[in-house]
């Protein structure tokens, strides 16, 4: 029983992980319908945007309580990352959209390696894995074989809240509305007065915040970030925003829970060959791909005008 | 008919020598047109004269490869859509183009996206479905899932709810009943005696003859013809547009 507990926690860690990668890789799809495969390395960028502010504190201001090094860390991660979904969005992946889908499809994959190959040649040590900080204090429950970590409950709470803020935002703000509108149909968003390029931007600077903080969360929950993190973060994220049906928030949202389920799901009934539990999810989303070929949450393909 | 000159006073809207072409194939070749304040100008020609492509140059969406638009006495020949909107042009463009996954009510908040005076957004909301009482029994209702008619209605609702000083209004009664058709007209006609100026885009020669002060007829990407309502009637052009 608490064996099971605690598979569902793991797995609740990673599903929120993995729910706000998919979200930007959704967002994304929405308002300009191209794959942004270099949103996973984004992720990375943004765990070492983070490390990087974290030595730069400990190294001038070593006293800082550890909310605000908390908190520094985050901003430092979604500054970074902000800006250069924006700067991506704008210098290439607009222009691009003057040609073929596939040119924008292979630019971002190349952006993909010019980050993570960036960081592994430029970031001091960046070949090998750093330290990630734990950040908050290191608490624990133990009950039988049940380990409730605190700095995990307060990481999957504030994923919540990030989800909720997402939510809110697409659904109760003017700014959400025109996001949804171009999402529907750029042109008539257009003639309602909208400014596109700043929707875009706004959309990437969005998308691309709620994956820099999962790029912190991976790192502490792990306490070790590489420069190929975000190969795989992406490939999860990516596959999580189709299972749910691109283009869906809520979609993402569920498909990055049902790829942490499937993960689990592979350590549990292979015990022996945990290694394998990626194997075991990808396999499965092949076969739900082969289920429901437009995703969980299907939306007619009539109506993306 | 009564035309209020104070709301309507813009300068007019200057088409002058406008070329539009999408890759290299001309669509528009020296286009030149004049749309007055207060007035409804009714743009004519068959299927594939480049009507559609006229307004799409007009809103910023095609800009012209050569010559230039005016309107209110400023070039907006190569701004942006959204920059022209702000000017004072609204369009309810052809097919309709509901955003199908929003209420009816958020379509018609988009229809206001500029205005910034939530008492000004309710005003205009509750004359729009004053005009169309079914728009506010179905507020709640995904515009995508309503019958055609309805989102026609959504359509022009939401292209009134900026109060715009000049509509642009391209094939509205497209696919709708004969009955929604005419209230359609009336509408319009309701629409320019309250002082928006309107450009019309129609096939429908007569209905659309009938209710415009001046028109232009377009064929194959040109002007073949001009001038106020009752010249165009009796235009042996028009009947060649049409039927020949
Ligand atoms: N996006 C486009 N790309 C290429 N050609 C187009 C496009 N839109 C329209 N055309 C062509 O331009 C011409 C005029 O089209 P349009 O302006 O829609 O005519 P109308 O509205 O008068 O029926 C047609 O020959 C059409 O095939
Ligand atoms: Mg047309």
């Amino acid at each position: 029983m608490d064996l099971i507990l605690q598979f569902c926690m793991n797995g609740l860690m990673l599903g929120m992980m993995y729910a706000l990668v998919a979200v930007g890789f959704t967002l994304f799809f929405g308002v300009l319908d191209v794959i942004v495969f270099s949103h996973g390395d984004t992720v990375m960028i943004g765990s070492f945007a983070g490390l990087a502010m974290y030595w730069w504190l400990g190294s001038y201001y070593p006293e800082l309580a550890v909310f605000w090094m908390t908190l520094w860390v985050l901003l430092a991660a979604v500054a970074v990352v902000a800006l250069l979904g924006m700067l991506t969005a704008d210098a290439m992946i607009v222009p691009l959209r003057k040609g073929p889908p596939l040119n924008t499809l292979l630019a971002t994959m190349m952006l993909g390696t010019v980050l993570r190959e960036s960081i592994r040649l430029f970031f001091p040590d960046g070949s090998n894995p750093q330290t990630f900080p734990g950040l908050l204090p290191d608490w624990s429950w133990q009950s039988g074989n049940l380990n409730l970590r605190f700095d995990n409950i307060v990481l999957f709470c504030s994923g919540a809240c990030i989800i909720a803020l997402v939510h809110l935002v697409i659904n109760r703000t003017r700014l959400g509305m025109a996001i949804r509108a171009v999402a529907q149909d750029e042109e008539a968003a257009q003639l309602m007065g909208v400014n596109f390029r700043f929707i875009v931007l706004a959309t990437f600077a969005l998308g691309s915040s709620v994956a820099a903080f999962a790029g912190v969360m991976n790192g502490m929950y792990y306490n070790e970030i590489n420069f190929g993190v975000g190969l795989l973060l992406g490939a999860i994220g990516f596959s999580s925003a189709v299972i749910g049906g691109l283009g869906n928030v809520y979609g993402a949202i569920l498909g990055g829970f049902i790829f942490a389920f499937l993960q689990t799901i592979g350590v549990v009934v292979m015990p022996f060959a945990s290694a394998y539990k990626d194997v075991f999810a990808f396999g499965a989303v092949i076969l739900l791909m082969a289920w429901r070929p437009t995703g969980l949450i299907a939306e007619p393909a009539s109506k993306r005008v | 008919m009564s035309v209020k000159r104070e709301k309507a006073g813009f300068e007019p809207l200057y088409i002058d020598n406008v070329y539009v072409a999408y890759g290299k194939a001309d669509v528009l070749s020296d286009v030149s047109m004049e749309i007055l304040p207060g007035r409804i100008t009714c743009l004519l020609g068959g299927n594939g004269a480049g009507k559609s492509t006229l307004i799409r140059a007009i809103l910023g969406l095609t800009p012209p490869r050569q010559g230039s638009i005016a309107f209110d006495g400023v070039d907006i020949t190569h701004e942006a859509p959204h920059r022209i909107v702000a000017r004072g042009i609204a369009c309810i463009p052809e097919g309709r183009r509901i955003f199908p996954k929003m209420s009816v009510y958020e379509n018609l908040l988009m229809g206001a996206y500029q205005e910034k005076s939530r008492a000004r957004i309710r005003a205009t909301l509750e004359k729009v479905y004053a005009l169309f009482p079914r728009l506010e029994e179905r507020s709640r209702q995904l515009a995508g899932t309503m019958s055609g008619g309805e989102q026609a209605m959504v359509s022009i609702g939401r292209g009134l709810m900026r109060a715009p000083k000049l509509l642009v209004i391209d094939e509205p009664s497209l696919g709708l009943s004969p009955a929604l058709v005419n209230e359609n007209f009336r509408i319009i006609r309701k629409i320019c005696e309250e002082g928006t100026a309107v450009f019309l885009v129609e096939q429908n020669v007569r209905q659309t003859l009938a209710i415009a002060h001046y028109g232009y007829v377009l064929s194959q990407g040109r002007v073949v013809a001009g001038g106020t309502a009752e010249d165009l009637k009796k235009a042996e052009q028009v009947q060649k547009a049409y039927f020949g």
